[in-house]
């Protein structure tokens, strides 16, 4: 399984670690690095990874959006929704070609968000994106994979008629290779602890799975490992809490950066979370060899010393979590069965970590693992399901 | 070109069409299709398949001749191959083996290949659709219900039911549920056919299956039988009911390359 850094506002940190090894490749944003930037980028930081093409909103000029040369506000000034209907096939053309130019692995074709998706919705997307992508593909002879990128809105994981609906456009596209897949994140906890959302999540990438697809899983936040048992072909690391959870809001508001100073937080992969250092700090007076509740990084060192200033500005925690978190990846079992234990078993440590830790520290609940027993239970359901 | 050939003999047709068996002085024995053009509708469906047909040229389907619309009687007329042999409803009983039904399969999606590959779905397969020639060679035959995903949909969305034979169709056409009708709706075609073959009767047959239901009943509500008193259960015959007999096109073969390595890989065992 690889690993692929979501990149966003501060792309060099993901650079300068994939550059260090660490992931297989990155997911570049538009929004977020002007194209002719990216354009010039060595080719050995691109040819690994793919474009997000991010049309979610179409004509939304945001970040560097505008600078490429598919940005639908380019090919014609106030572009709409029915301006589609006559350079569907120019936009395929031009963002087919900016992806070739950049040498990416793969290809990826587009897609539209909305906050609720139209009856039309699917007929519309092969239409405008799908088809024309496929046909310019296959008129240039290219060979490269195809992915199509879909937003998994939770409606399509909990309604079996949306469901089966999403499952059968996805798979009806003889054209594509995989999906670069991403389920929409509407909660409001930093750790997804929905039995249901969870589970149905897997069932969707199991499906996929099952159906020969390559399947990409985007915008990722530690649910990765998780996600991890129904064997997609990749997941991601992001550095902020936006690149690890999709939400259209990073595509609405011009962010060149964090809207509002994050608390600064540490990955521990025994405890599956993100810390609070404010926990940390207490940790380090309360709680006995703190440190050993924290991973071995180059990082390390320096975050340790007494006057290390915590703040999100700082790329150590982030580049430590990438470091981390692709090392965690990599080490889970290739086989199905083998994962599903293997990650029980460490829920079940970390559970017993985080006893310890609460006999001297009171965590709050972003900081606690409480979504640990709903990874857990979740897995006994998955395979259950799996052994049907 | 009609003019030119001698008629032989009136051969059976369905719908409102008359065919007949001709012989023409160079091309030899032929078929002329005559019939009414109802609607736009029945004209735009002639006119696909004979574009359809006349762009082929494979021994997978039947050689196109002539096409022509009489406006002032509202007629059509076509001349085509006479493929000779027989129907599969006929020659049934040569392929009952699971080794003979997976070489026949893997003919047929040979053919039904060349037009999944240009987005277009049969919809109508069946026994009676697929002419076995003399070299064993199958020809499919009966593109008027063809679905062209690439062209505007001729089914009407408040139909009850999309175009089909109801008891070879797959649920998403026995519901018009046309937005998911792809190459996939012709593999659940193929697994009545091959389960047909094997069983020696439809395996959505309520008598056979003990039920009060009708065959389309019982495809909607996926109850199919794998084996019968008289013809043991096969693994093989169960794989491929399995990948092509679900509800939910999502369930089946993904596409037609992993359908056709399925049946590669049982026909080299």
């Amino acid at each position: 399984m690889k690993v692929y850094h979501q990149t966003g506002f501060r792309h060099n940190w993901n650079i300068d670690s994939f550059q260090q090894h660490v992931g297989d490749g990155l997911i570049y944003s538009p929004i977020n690095i002007d194209a002719d930037k990216l354009l010039h980028l060595d080719v050995s930081v691109k040819q690994t990874g793919f474009l997000d093409p991010q049309l979610y909103l179409l004509n939304e000029a945001k970040g560097n959006l505008p600078t490429y040369p598919y940005f639908p506000g380019n090919i014609k000034p106030d572009y709409a929704t029915p301006d589609l209907d006559t350079s569907h096939l120019q936009l395929a053309q031009l963002c087919v070609d900016f992806q070739l130019q950049n040498s990416f692995e793969y290809i990826v074709i587009p897609t539209r968000y909305y906050a609720d998706n139209p009856t039309s919705y699917f007929l519309q997307s092969s239409d405008y994106f799908v088809l024309p992508f496929c046909d310019y593909l296959k008129e240039k002879g290219i060979q490269k994979k195809i992915l199509l990128s879909v937003i998994v809105k939770g409606i399509m994981l909990t309604d079996d008629e949306r469901r089966n609906e999403a499952l059968n456009w996805i798979t009806g596209h003889m054209c594509i290779d995989g999906v670069y897949l991403i389920f929409e994140d509407n909660f409001t906890s930093k750790q997804i602890k929905d039995f249901d959302f969870l589970l149905n999540a897997l069932m969707f990438i199991k499906v996929l799975k099952d159906n020969g697809m390559e399947v990409h899983l985007g915008y990722n936040n530690t649910e990765a490992i998780l996600y991890s048992i129904a064997m997609p072909d990749s997941v991601s690391i992001g550095s902020y809490e936006n690149l690890r959870s999709f939400g259209i809001k990073r595509f609405q508001d011009l962010e060149n950066g964090p809207m509002r100073g994050p608390r600064a937080r540490l990955y521990s992969s025994q405890l599956f979370q993100w810390m609070d250092y404010q926990y940390i700090d207490a940790m380090s007076k309360l709680v006995e060899h703190y440190e050993n509740y924290f991973d071995e990084s180059e990082y390390r060192p320096l975050m340790f010393t007494p006057d290390y200033n915590w703040q999100f500005q700082k790329p150590e925690p982030y580049k430590h979590y990438f470091y981390v978190f692709n090392r965690q990846i990599k080490s889970l079992p290739v086989s199905q069965g083998d994962r599903m234990e293997t990650i029980k078993a460490q829920i079940k440590k970390a559970l017993s970590l985080f006893r310890t830790i609460e006999e001297s520290v009171l965590l709050d609940e972003d900081s606690d693992g409480s979504h640990l027993p709903t990874w857990f239970n979740v897995i006994n359901a998955f395979q259950k399901e799996v052994s049907k | 070109m009609i003019n030119d050939c001698k008629i032989l003999k009136e051969l059976p047709a369905g719908g409102q069409k008359t065919v007949h068996l001709a012989e023409h002085p160079t091309i030899g024995l032929v078929v002329i299709k005559k019939g009414a053009i109802k609607s736009f509708t029945s004209l735009e469906r002639i006119k696909r398949e004979v574009e359809l047909l006349s762009e082929l040229k494979s021994e997978y389907y039947p050689q196109q001749y002539h096409f022509n619309i009489d406006i002032k009687t509202k007629e059509f007329e076509i001349v085509e191959d006479y493929i000779e042999g027989s129907t599969l409803r006929e020659a049934m009983k040569s392929f009952t083996t699971v080794e003979q039904i997976f070489q026949l399969l893997q003919y047929i999606t040979n053919g039904l290949s060349i037009i999944w590959e240009r987005n277009i779905v049969h919809r109508d397969l069946k026994p009676e659709n697929i002419i076995i020639r003399k070299s064993g060679m199958p020809c499919i035959i009966d593109l008027g219900i063809a679905r062209f995903l690439d062209l505007e949909s001729l089914t009407k969305t408040i139909s009850p039911m999309g175009p089909c034979t109801p008891i070879y169709a797959a649920p998403e056409q026995l519901t018009n549920n046309k937005n998911i009708i792809d190459h996939r709706t012709d593999f659940f075609g193929l697994g009545i056919i091959s389960l047909e073959l094997f069983l020696g009767v439809h395996p959505f047959d309520p008598t056979y299956l003990e039920n009060h239901f009708s065959i389309v009943e019982n495809i909607l509500q996926n109850k199919f039988l794998l084996e019968t008193k008289q013809v043991k259960r096969d693994e093989r015959m169960a794989e491929l009911a399995s990948k092509t007999l679900q509800t939910q096109p999502f369930e089946r073969f993904r596409n037609h390359q992993l359908l056709q390595s399925f049946i590669q890989k049982h026909l080299q065992k």
